[in-house]
């Protein structure tokens, strides 16, 4: 049944992306969160329940190992008594590697109606996790607080519970370059580049060079979607637009504001002159309805559809201990890395994630980057003395159709390949070396 | 969710979303026991073709596949499915119920399409055993439906009873232990009275059942287990109590071995809560002797950390 094909899971920190191999879009987008019986707040403190004695298991045990719910039904389970919603990974980390567990088991056998012993498995590591470097190389440079365990857990738990074929545990932002492929901008199929990728809960800007990432280089942004929305509320509650609003929906009605009518403008001052010239062109209206009682209310949209993607080019309007906006840190990444790269990390700055789908998000992160890239030319230029012009630098940013799940797609790409499957560590061979056979990592599908 | 459900939620969520949203599709899927489907619009946005590939069909055929898929799909059913799958349905979302209950129905009867393709060899087996039981006595034929590169399952009808019997293959150790473990509460299980009612099962680890014995090709390993299912007609005499019978049934593998793997889960959690439990202890042993000596120079003057 080697016909079948691989599974791809792309776990976020807000949604969990998964399906199959070769097809352009993820079976299944839903919330990384489980519900389960018993309070969600302490999970292990007092740990599973254990039978009071051994024997017959079923009549003590009951069936709490089966009785969970995860995704969107895990929040519509939220208010029912007797369970609690947990959210098991946290900026972008595994947190809770009993409800992972419980999360994959129902991801495939549930949703995919899978059988995991059928088929090969590509996941998505966070870059926290390791460098990507071979690993000779990663041993030294691994962020301290991210040990290669979490990759070996991963494996553990794929291979020893759910006995699958092979697994291929794949770097987001190689990935995320994939992705772009499908641009018709990408002529040729590199793994240079930077990608910027934004989700939920933080936003990395990560230098590879032909599949390998640049680990000494890599920032890590603490704003993303959470902090849009958040934004998106304050601005809103500011101006007395959520008094209709019950309290708990309040963060969802933002968010979906923030998803339906932001923009980056290109110049903050004259848009607020347009909008207060006029309001009723540039002023939305959101209607939305009481989740319990089902009376209607409705929004007005107003300053925050420029503002909110705003933070992320001015992000003293939102945040008083983060400063530095996304294009400087890009630049900083870039001329952070060796200098025989920095060409190809300019050229194909490529963006992935949901909070990176904003309209003319790409256009003005492109134009804010040129422009500081020429300034230190001209001064460099000035400071030598120096007659002869230079040549100038590429600046490219890619925004492409398959952008919003652009880390799982580009797995999907990788593993339609027929190097694939020699790519993968298999069954037979983490029987023989055991965990640590997922620190060994191989690149494959380029054009070179 | 404790049960594993019959349909299939990628046909059902994908079909639901089309009908609020028609838009051009081309997408390829899997269900349990091999079985990939492909999903597209090769013609226009609004007819949906589904198409099925599944490893036992030309058995299938034999027991009356087709005329059940025409039954449960009339029209719906291509003469000539496409290459490489063995049956297609063509969904028109334009001539399909309208939004409602009955739409919801629709919807699911199509996410259903592996389980009636599969039903088919237990319907013939009831209805052979209606016979036989008018007739007084006599057996029917043993059909073998071999659903997984290594599984099968065998039906056959009695003139009191029809007996199913499954083969499964334990990848791992660790899984035919739990398998074992899990069987014989199944097995034990029905001796509370509230489910006195529930098929008789028996489970065998590596001998065939008696039934089946004379089978050739039976393979003889450890990794192998039988469960055999004794079916009155108690179980499936009303049409609604046999569709029941026959989803779980046919689905008895799959959750087998999802159990299997909740088991382990559940092992593995109480464990790493173990773990967690001695990292807490020997922390507390560390900190106290760390912070438990004083360092005094030669002079005696206590030295202090800045
Ligand atoms: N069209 C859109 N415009 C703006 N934001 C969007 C849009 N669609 C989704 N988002 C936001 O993107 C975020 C989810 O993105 P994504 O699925 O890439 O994150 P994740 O992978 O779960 O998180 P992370 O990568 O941080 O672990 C949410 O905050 C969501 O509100
Ligand atoms: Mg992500």
């Amino acid at each position: 049944m080697s016909l079948l094909s691989p599974i791809i899971c792309d776990n976020g920190t807000g949604y969990s992306k998964v399906g199959f191999a070769g097809n352009s879009d993820p079976s299944f987008v839903f919330p990384t969160a489980i519900a389960t019986r018993g309070p969600a707040s302490q999970p292990s403190r007092s740990g599973p329940a254990v039978p009071s004695k051994p024997g017959h298991l079923a009549s003590k045990r009951g069936v709490e190992d089966l009785d969970f719910f995860i995704g969107d039904e895990a929040l519509a389970n939220a208010k029912t008594p007797g369970y609690g919603v947990s959210y098991p990974i946290r900026h972008g980390q595994i947190d809770n590697w009993d409800y992972m567990e419980r999360y994959w088991e129902q991801t495939i056998f549930k949703y995919l109606r899978a059988e995991p012993e059928d088929h090969y498995f590509l996941l998505v590591r966070d870059q926290h996790c390791s460098t990507g470097l071979p690993d000779n190389l990663s041993v030294q440079t691994e962020p301290p607080l991210n040990p290669p365990e979490n990759r070996e857990q991963t494996a553990e738990i794929f291979f020893e519970s759910f006995n699958i074929q092979g697994l291929y545990i794949a770097v987001q932002a190689v990935l995320a370059l994939a992705a772009s492929w499908s641009s018709n901008r990408v002529v040729d199929r590199t793994l240079t580049g930077t990608v910027i990728d934004s989700g939920d809960g933080v936003t990395h800007v990560i230098p590879c060079a032909e599949g390998y990432v640049i680990g000494s280089s890599i920032k890590h942004i603490p704003i993303a979607g959470r902090d849009l929305s958040q934004f998106v509320l304050n601005l809103m509650r500011e101006r007395g637009e959520m008094v209709n609003v019950p309290p708990e929906d309040q963060l969802k009605i933002a968010g979906k504001v923030k998803e339906n009518y932001t923009y980056v403008c290109q110049d903050i001052v004259k848009e607020f002159r347009k909008y207060d010239a006029e309001p009723y062109k540039y002023f939305e209206r959101y209607d939305g309805e009481h989740s319990v009682t089902g009376r209607k209310y409705s929004v007005d949209v107003g300053y925050e559809r420029f503002l909110a993607p705003e933070i992320f080019f001015n992000p003293e309007i939102y945040s008083s201990d983060f400063l530095t906006p996304l294009p400087e840190i890009v630049d900083g990444v870039i001329q952070g890395s060796p200098i025989d790269v920095r060409r190809g990390l300019y050229k194909n700055i490529v963006l992935s994630g949901g909070s990176t789908m904003f309209q003319h998000f790409g256009q003005r992160l492109k134009r804010d980057l040129k422009q500081i890239v020429d300034r230190r030319l001209e001064a460099s230029a000035v400071s030598s003395g120096s007659v002869q012009k230079s040549s100038g630098v590429d600046v490219d940013v890619i925004s492409h159709k398959r952008q919003r799940y652009a880390v799982w797609f580009g797995g999907s790409l990788l593993a339609s390949l027929p190097e694939f499957y020699s790519s993968c560590h298999t069954k037979a061979q983490y029987d023989e070396v055991g965990p640590s056979i997922v620190r060994r990592y191989q690149i494959f599908g380029t054009a070179t | 969710m404790i049960l594993l459900e019959p349909h299939n939620y990628i046909i059902q969520t994908t079909l639901a979303e089309k009908f609020t949203k028609p838009s051009s599709l081309d997408v390829q899927f899997v269900d349990f026991d091999g079985v990939r489907f492909h999903l597209s619009t090769p013609e226009r946005k609004s007819a949906l073709l589904l198409s099925m590939h599944i490893r036992c069909w030309d058995e299938l055929v034999r027991y009356g596949a087709q005329e059940v898929l025409q039954r449960e799909y009339g029209p719906l059913v291509q003469a000539q499915p496409e290459p490489e799958y063995n049956v297609s349905l063509v969904i028109d979302l334009d001539t399909a119920p309208p939004e409602g209950e009955e739409r919801d129905n629709f919807v699911k009867s199509i996410a259903l399409l592996k389980r009636n393709a599969l039903a088919a060899p237990f319907e013939l087996a009831f209805t052979k055993q209606k016979e036989l039981e008018s007739a007084g006595d006599g057996q029917g034929e043993l059909t073998a439906i071999h659903y997984r590169d290594e599984e099968a399952i065998y039906i056959r009808a009695a003139h009191d009873r029809v007996t199913v019997i499954f083969s499964t293959v334990f990848r791992e150790e660790t899984d035919r232990i739990f398998g074992k473990v899990f069987l014989q509460e199944f097995v034990d299980a029905r001796r509370l009275p509230t489910i006195q009612n529930a098929p008789q099962v028996l489970y065998t680890n590596r001998d065939p059942p008696l039934e089946i014995r004379h089978v050739p090709g039976l393979r003889d390993s450890e990794d192998i287990g039988y469960v055999t299912f004794v079916l009155f007609p108690r179980h499936f005499n009303n049409p609604t109590v046999a569709a029941g019978t026959i989803s779980h049934i046919e689905l008895f593998r799959d959750y087998l071995h999802y159990h299997i793997k909740c088991s382990k889960a559940y092992m593995q959690s109480r464990m790493r809560h173990r773990v967690a439990e001695f990292q807490k202890v020997l922390n507390r042993a560390k900190t106290e002797a760390a912070t438990s000596t004083e360092r005094k120079t030669v002079t005696g003057r206590t030295l202090h950390t800045r």
